[in-house]
C-alpha cells in the first residue's frame, strides 16, 4: 500500500478558523490531543508521586516495624483538613504506627496506582497523545471528542480510587491482584456492600477500563487513517508503531479484566459464587453462598489482562528510547524493520503466556509446559528490541544530555529486569521464588529503573516542544545520578532477599520469621534508606519541571535536538491543528549522518537536500 | 480545522474513520463477550450441581430472538433506504428498530421479575424445593427484647426499628435518661459515644419489644441474640425461625435418599405417593436412557406441582402427564400474589435449610452467569437503541444537508446493533435451550 | 464503496430473505433442543453449529463482511485468534489440574469438591 496515492478529501491548506475557544474549552475540556496529553501527563506524574509516597510509608514499617512513622501525625496538625486527617490516622495508624490493615491497604493501592494510574497514563496516554499524531503528521486524533471523554473517564476513576481511602472501611486491602475468594468476601459484614473500598476499586476500574478502551480505539484509528501523505507503514517512526501496538494490547486485553471485575462485583453485591467453591468456610463458619464457582477463573481472567499489561508498561519505554537514542547518538535506528516485527511478535505472544503467573495453583504438567515454552519464547523479541537499541549506539557521536543519560540507563536496567525474569519462567524455580522479594525485585527492575527512566527521558526530550524552553541540564544530572544509584540500591538487595526466602507480603519485614531472615534484616533498612534517598533525588526534577516553564533557556529553533521526525516540524508549541502546511513525508524516519549530506540529519519532511530522496532511502535501509 | 476522512473513505485503507473505530470497538467487545462465554464454559464444566436445562422461559426467549432478528433486518434496510434517498422508508425502518429494542427490554423485565419472585430452598439432605414466599417474605420473629447494643459509628435506628411490631418504642440510656430513637436523638448519642471513645452504645427498652426481621437484614443470630447488618445487636428470645414456601417443584436429584427426603416431612406422605406415581410414568417413558444420564434424572427425579392438594393434582394429570410437565418453565405460569391456594405450603424449620435464595445470581453459578450475560447484553441493547434513536430524532439537519454522512452514522450504529444480535444468537441456545 | 440504486434495491430484498432464514433457523434450534440425541453433548454441538451458521449470516450479509476493507479482516483475524486462545486455554486449564487426594480418600480436583 503506497501512501503516495493517499489523498486527503479535505485538502490541507488548513485555514485555521480562529474562532477563539473559551478558557475552559482550551485547557480543561479540550479536544486537542496535545492538551489531553499534557493533562494525562500531569495526572500521571502526580499519581506516580502519590504511589511512591505510599511506598515510603510502607518501607518505614518494614524497616522499623511497630514504631511511629515520623511526621505522619503531623498531618493532623494541618490547617483546615487537620481534623479530618486526625480521625483517619486515629482509625488506621493510631499514634502514627501503621496498622496491618493500613499496610495492606497501601500495598494494594501502591500496585494499582502505579500500574493503572501512573505509568499507563503517563507512558501510553500522555506521550502517545502528545507525540504520536504529530509524528505521523495528523492534525489531531481521529475522534477528538472521544479523546476528551477518555481523559475524563480516567479522571473520574482516579477520583473514585482516591476517595475510597476515606470510606469507613478504608480502601481495598487484598493486594493489587484482588485474588478471590479473599477479595470476594472481604469485609462483607456491613450494611451496604456498595460502600466498601473494594467495591469502589472495582467501580473505579470499570471507568479506567472505559478510558483505556476509548483511548486505544482512537490511537489505532488515527495511526491507520490519519497518516500524512507519504507516511507509509515502513516510514512510520518506531515510536508510533509501538504506541499502536500498545493500543492493540489495551484494546484486546482489557475486556477480560472487565469480565473479571464484573463477576467479582457480582460475587460481592449480588451474592453470586463465580469465584467461590462449594463449602467455603471463613472464620470457622460456612458462608451463605451457593458455591460451585472456581477461584482459578478469576486468576485466568485477571492474568489474561495483566500479562499483556506488562507489555503495555514497557512498550512506551521502548518507544521513547527508540526516538531519544538515535537522535542523540546521531545514528539511524539499527534494525528498524526487525524491531517492528519483534514488537508485533511480542504483542502476539504476550496473549498466550498469562498462566506463568499461576504455576502454584496446581496446574497440570501439560499446561505448565505450554506456558513455560511461550514464556521463554517471548524473551526472544524482547532481546531483539533491546539489542537493536544497543547496537544503535555503536559508532555514534553521542551527546550525553539528560534524556540520553536516562535512555541509555534504561538499557542495562531493563536488561537486568528481563534476565532476572528468565528463572521465573521455569515452573520448578518459580515454586521457590513465587511471592518472594525476588519477584518484586524482578518486575520493579523492569518498570522502575526501566520504564520510569525512559519516561523521564521522554519528559526531558519533548519538554522543549511543549513549552518552548529547555529543562535545566544541570538539575537533570543532579536528578539522574542519585536516582540511578538509589534505584539499584533498592532493587538489587530485593533479589538477594528473595533468594533467602523473604515473603513479599510481610507487614513487619520479617522480624518474626527469624529462621528465614536471621542476620539479614539489615537489608530492609538499606532498601528503605535508598527509597527515601530516591525521593530526595526527585526534588530537582520537580523543581526543574515547574521552574523551566518560566525561566528555562529558550529554544532557538523548532527542532532543538536536530531530530528527523515530523513533530519537530511544527511551530513551538504546536497550535491547534498542529502543522502550518500539510506535511508530506519523503523518507524513512531515522536519516541521521547520511553520507554525502551536509547536515548530519535529514528530516522526514525535507524533499531534497542535495541527495535525491530515493538514494537516501536506499542508504538507510542498508544499515 | 476538520478531521479528514469523517465522510469519505481514505483511498488506501478504504475506510472512513468511524467505521474503522467501530470495528475496533467491536473487536474489544468480542473479547468482552468471549471472556464471558469462556467463563460460562469454565463454570459449566466445573459445576458440581445439576446444570439447569430448559429452566428459563423458552417462549419469551424465542420471541425476543425473533424481535432482534427483525430489528437487525430493519436497521440494515434503513441504511439502504437512506442511501437510495427513500426518506419515508428509512424513517419507518428506524422506528421499527427502536421499537423492537423496547419490546425486547419489556420482555426481559417480565423474565427478570419472575426470577426475583421465585425462590429455591436447598434442604440439609440435598433436596431442593422451589416456589414462592407468602407476602412479607421470610421473617425471623424475635421477642422479649430489652437490651440493644448499637455500633456508635455504623448504627442506624431507622434501619432496624422498621422491623419492630411495637409503636414508638422508648429506650433508656446507660445514664438513665429516656429517649425516643429519632434520627437526631441518635446522632447526639453517637457523637457523645465517639467523643468518649466508646465503640458502642447500650440501650435498654422501657417495654419488651418484639421484632419480625427480614432475613436479609440480619447478619447473624442465635437463640438469644440477633445482629443486624448495621452492627446493632439485640438480646432476647428467638420465637420463630421458619420459612414458609408455596411449593411448585420438588427436586430430589441431589437428595441423600429420595425415599426419606426431608421434602416428605414437610409436604406429607400423600405428595410422596404422587411423586412415586409420577416417577413410575417417567421411568417408563425414558427407559431408553442410562439411569445416570442427567436428562433421565431431570425427568425422573423432579416433579412440578400446580395444585394445592394431591387430589386436584391427580385429577388434572391422570397418567403420564407428569413427565411432560417437567419441561414447562415454572415461573412463567403463575404469580405469587393471591394465588397461594394453587400450591401446597411447607413451613420449613431453619435447621433443615442448607441454603435458600430467589433465582438471582445467588442461587447458583448458572443463574449468576445468566444474569451477567443477559444483563450486559441488555445494557448493550439499551445503548444501541439510544444511539439509533438519537440519529433518528436529532440528526434531522444532517438528513437534509448530507444524507450520505448520516448513512455512515446509521451504518456504524447498525454494525453495533448487528453485533448485539449476534451475541444473542449464541446466548439464546446456551442459556435457554441447551 | 458507492453502490447504485439498483444494487441497493437488490440488497434490500436479500436482507429480507436472510431475515426469514434466520427466523426459520431459530425455530429449528428450539425444536432440536427438545430432541434427545444420544448424548446431551451432541445436542450442544448441533445447537452451536446452527448458532454459528446464523451468526455467520449476520456477520457476512448484515455487517457486510463479505466485502470489506482488508484492514478490518486483519483486525478481526487477530481478535479471533485471541478469543479462541481464551476459549481453548481456559478449557484445557480446567481439565488439566494436578489431581489431589482428598483426606477422605476420594480423588478429586483441588476445587472441584468431592462427589456428593
Amino acid at each position: 500500500m503506497s501512501a503516495s496515492t493517499a489523498t486527503h478529501d479535505h485538502h490541507g491548506e488548513h485555514e485555521h478558523d480562529h474562532h477563539e475557544l473559551g478558557w475552559f474549552q482550551k485547557y480543561i475540556f479540550s479536544t486537542d490531543h496535545k492538551v489531553i496529553g499534557i493533562q494525562y501527563g500531569l495526572s500521571g506524574l502526580v499519581m506516580l508521586l502519590f504511589g511512591f509516597f505510599l511506598m515510603m510509608i510502607m518501607r518505614w514499617t518494614i524497616a522499623y516495624p511497630g514504631t511511629e512513622v515520623p511526621g505522619l501525625v503531623m498531618l493532623s496538625k494541618l490547617p483546615l483538613v487537620g481534623n479530618f486527617f486526625a480521625n483517619w490516622i486515629e482509625q488506621w495508624a493510631p499514634g502514627g504506627i501503621v496498622s496491618p490493615a493500613l499496610y495492606n491497604m497501601f500495598g494494594a493501592m501502591h500496585g494499582t496506582i502505579m500500574v493503572f494510574f501512573g505509568i499507563v497514563p503517563l507512558g501510553f496516554a500522555a506521550f502517545g497523545n502528545f507525540v504520536m499524531p504529530l509524528q505521523i503528521g495528523a492534525i489531531d486524533m481521529a475522534f477528538p471528542k472521544l479523546n476528551m471523554a477518555s481523559f475524563w473517564c480516567f479522571f473520574v476513576s482516579a477520583v473514585i480510587m482516591m476517595a475510597s481511602f476515606f470510606l469507613p472501611t478504608g480502601a481495598v486491602q487484598s493486594g493489587w491482584t484482588m485474588y478471590s475468594p479473599l477479595a470476594s468476601t472481604e469485609g462483607m459484614g456491613i450494611k451496604n456492600v456498595w460502600m466498601h473500598g473494594h467495591t469502589w476499586w472495582l467501580l473505579a476500574m470499570v471507568f479506567n477500563i472505559s478510558a483505556s478502551l476509548l483511548g486505544s480505539v482512537n490511537f489505532i484509528a488515527t495511526a491507520i487513517n490519519l497518516r500524512a501523505k507519504g507516511m507509509t507503514w515502513f516510514r512510520m517512526p518506531f515510536f508510533s508503531w509501538a504506541m499502536m501496538v500498545t493500543a492493540f494490547l489495551l484494546l484486546l486485553a482489557f475486556p477480560p479484566l472487565e469480565v473479571a471485575a464484573i463477576l467479582q462485583l457480582g460475587d460481592r453485591v449480588f451474592g453470586s459464587s463465580f469465584y467461590l467453591p462449594t463449602g467455603l468456610m471463613e472464620g470457622g463458619q460456612r458462608l451463605d453462598i451457593s458455591g460451585g464457582g472456581n477461584p482459578l477463573l478469576y486468576q485466568h481472567l485477571f492474568w489474561f489482562l495483566a500479562h499483556p499489561e506488562v507489555y503495555v508498561l514497557i512498550l512506551p519505554a521502548f518507544a521513547i528510547c527508540s526516538d531519544v537514542l538515535p537522535c542523540n547518538a546521531r545514528r539511524p535506528l539499527w534494525g528498524y524493520k526487525m524491531m517492528i516485527y519483534a514488537v508485533l511478535t511480542l504483542a502476539f505472544l504476550s496473549f498466550i503466556v498469562w498462566a506463568h503467573h499461576m504455576y502454584l495453583t496446581g496446574m497440570g504438567v501439560m499446561m505448565s509446559t505450554f506456558f513455560q515454552i511461550t514464556t521463554v519464547l517471548i524473551s526472544v523479541p524482547s532481546v531483539i528490541l533491546l539489542t537493536c537499541l544497543m547496537i544503535t549506539l555503536w559508532g555514534g557521536s553521542i551527546r550525553f544530555n539528560t534524556q540520553m543519560l536516562f535512555a541509555s540507563a534504561f538499557l542495562p536496567m531493563f536488561g537486568i529486569g528481563g534476565l532476572t525474569g528468565l528463572p521465573l519462567a521455569f515452573n520448578f524455580i518459580d515454586l521457590f521464588l513465587h511471592d518472594t522479594y525476588y519477584v518484586i525485585g524482578h518486575f520493579h527492575y523492569v518498570v522502575a529503573p526501566g520504564t520510569i527512566f525512559a519516561l523521564f527521558a521522554g519528559v526531558y526530550h519533548w519538554y522543549p516542544k511543549v513549552t518552548g524552553r529547555y529543562m535545566s541540564d544541570l538539575l537533570g544530572k543532579i536528578h539522574f545520578w542519585p536516582s540511578l544509584i538509589c534505584m539499584n540500591l533498592i532493587f538489587a538487595p530485593m533479589l538477594y532477599q528473595g533468594m533467602l526466602g523473604f515473603h513479599r507480603r510481610w507487614y513487619d519485614g520479617g522480624k518474626y520469621f527469624e529462621q528465614v531472615t536471621n542476620g539479614h534484616l539489615w537489608t530492609n533498612e538499606l532498601i528503605s534508606f535508598a527509597a527515601w534517598g530516591l525521593a530526595l533525588a526527585q526534588i530537582p526534577f520537580i523543581i526543574n519541571v515547574f521552574v523551566s516553564i518560566k525561566s528555562g533557556k529558550k529554544i532557538t529553533s523548532d527542532n532543538p535536538w536536530d531530530a528527523t521526525t515530523l513533530e519537530w516540524n511544527t511551530p513551538t508549541p504546536p497550535p491547534h491543528g498542529n502543522f502550518l502546511s500539510e506535511p508530506i513525508v519523503y523518507r524513512p524516519a531515522y536519516e541521521y549522518s547520511v553520507p554525502g549530506v551536509e547536515q548530519d540529519f535529514l528530516p522526514q519532511h525535507v524533499a531534497d537536500n542535495g541527495v535525491p530522496a530515493e538514494k537516501t532511502a536506499v542508504a538507510a535501509n542498508h544499515h | 480545522m476538520d478531521i479528514p476522512f469523517t465522510r469519505k473513505p481514505r483511498p488506501d485503507t478504504g475506510l472512513y474513520n468511524a467505521k474503522l473505530g467501530v470495528w475496533l470497538f467491536l473487536a474489544s467487545e468480542v473479547m468482552l463477550f468471549g471472556g464471558l462465554f469462556s467463563s460460562y464454559i469454565f463454570l459449566r464444566v466445573g459445576a458440581d450441581y445439576h446444570w439447569p436445562v430448559h429452566e428459563l422461559n423458552v417462549t419469551l426467549g424465542f420471541v425476543n430472538t425473533l424481535v432482534l432478528i427483525l430489528s437487525s433486518v430493519t436497521v440494515v434496510m434503513a441504511w439502504a433506504n437512506l442511501k437510495m434517498r427513500k426518506i419515508g422508508a428509512y424513517k419507518v425502518c428506524m422506528w421499527i428498530t427502536v421499537a423492537s429494542a423496547g419490546v425486547f427490554m419489556v420482555n426481559k423485565s417480565f423474565e427478570y421479575k419472575a426470577k426475583f419472585e421465585h425462590y429455591g430452598v436447598k434442604l440439609k439432605d440435598g433436596t431442593i424445593l422451589t416456589g414462592h414466599l407468602p407476602e412479607g417474605g421470610y421473617r425471623i420473629e424475635f421477642g422479649d427484647v430489652n437490651k440493644l447494643t448499637l455500633n456508635s459509628k455504623t448504627g442506624d435506628p431507622t434501619y432496624f426499628l422498621e422491623y419492630t411490631k411495637s409503636e414508638n418504642p422508648k429506650f433508656k440510656t446507660a445514664a438513665g435518661t429516656e429517649v425516643e430513637l429519632t434520627k437526631s436523638a441518635w446522632k447526639e448519642l453517637a457523637a457523645e459515644a465517639i467523643k468518649a471513645k466508646q465503640n458502642s452504645v447500650v440501650l435498654t427498652s422501657v417495654a419488651p419489644l418484639t421484632f419480625a426481621v427480614k432475613e436479609s437484614a440480619t447478619f447473624t443470630h442465635t437463640d438469644s441474640t440477633l445482629t443486624f447488618r448495621d452492627g446493632t445487636t439485640i438480646e432476647g428470645k428467638l420465637i420463630n425461625d421458619a420459612l414458609t414456601l408455596q411449593v411448585d417443584k420438588v427436586d430430589v436429584r441431589a437428595s441423600d435418599d429420595p425415599k426419606k427426603s426431608l421434602a416428605w416431612t414437610y409436604l406429607g406422605t400423600e405428595w410422596q405417593h404422587a411423586f412415586d406415581a409420577h416417577q413410575e410414568h417417567a421411568k417408563e417413558k425414558y427407559k431408553s436412557f442410562d439411569a445416570k444420564d442427567a436428562r433421565y434424572l431431570r425427568h425422573v427425579m423432579q416433579m412440578e406441582i400446580h395444585h394445592s392438594t394431591v387430589a386436584e393434582h391427580n385429577e388434572a394429570h391422570p397418567g403420564a402427564g407428569h413427565a411432560a410437565e417437567t419441561h414447562a418453565p415454572a415461573e412463567g405460569n403463575h404469580k405469587a400474589d393471591g394465588h397461594s391456594s394453587h400450591y401446597p405450603e411447607a413451613t420449613i424449620a431453619r435447621k433443615d435449610i442448607a441454603f435458600w435464595s430467589n433465582f438471582t445470581p445467588k442461587w447458583n453459578t448458572y443463574y449468576g452467569i445468566y444474569f451477567i450475560l443477559t444483563g450486559l447484553h441488555g445494557l448493550h441493547v439499551v445503548a444501541g437503541a439510544l444511539v439509533l434513536a438519537y440519529f433518528l430524532l436529532f440528526d434531522t439537519k444532517l438528513l437534509r444537508e448530507d444524507p450520505d454522512h448520516l448513512a455512515n452514522r446509521i451504518e456504524v450504529g447498525g454494525l453495533f446493533w448487528h453485533f448485539v444480535d449476534l451475541v444473542w444468537i449464541f446466548l439464546f441456545p446456551l442459556l435457554y435451550l441447551l | 464503496m458507492e453502490q447504485s440504486h439498483d444494487d441497493l434495491q437488490k440488497h434490500v430484498k436479500k436482507y429480507v430473505k436472510i431475515g426469514i432464514i434466520l427466523g426459520v433457523f431459530t425455530i429449528i434450534t428450539v425444536g432440536l433442543s427438545y430432541i434427545e440425541l444420544p448424548t446431551h453433548g451432541l445436542n450442544i454441538i448441533v445447537g452451536m453449529i446452527v448458532a454459528t451458521f446464523k451468526a455467520a449470516l449476520v456477520a457476512l450479509i448484515f455487517m457486510h463482511l463479505n466485502h470489506e476493507a482488508s484492514m478490518i479482516y486483519k483486525i478481526l483475524l487477530f481478535t479471533t485468534v485471541f478469543v479462541m486462545g481464551l476459549f481453548v486455554l481456559f478449557y484445557l486449564a480446567h481439565g488439566d489440574g494436578l489431581v489431589f487426594t482428598q483426606f477422605d480418600g476420594y480423588p478429586g480436583t483441588p476445587y472441584g469438591g468431592a462427589p456428593h
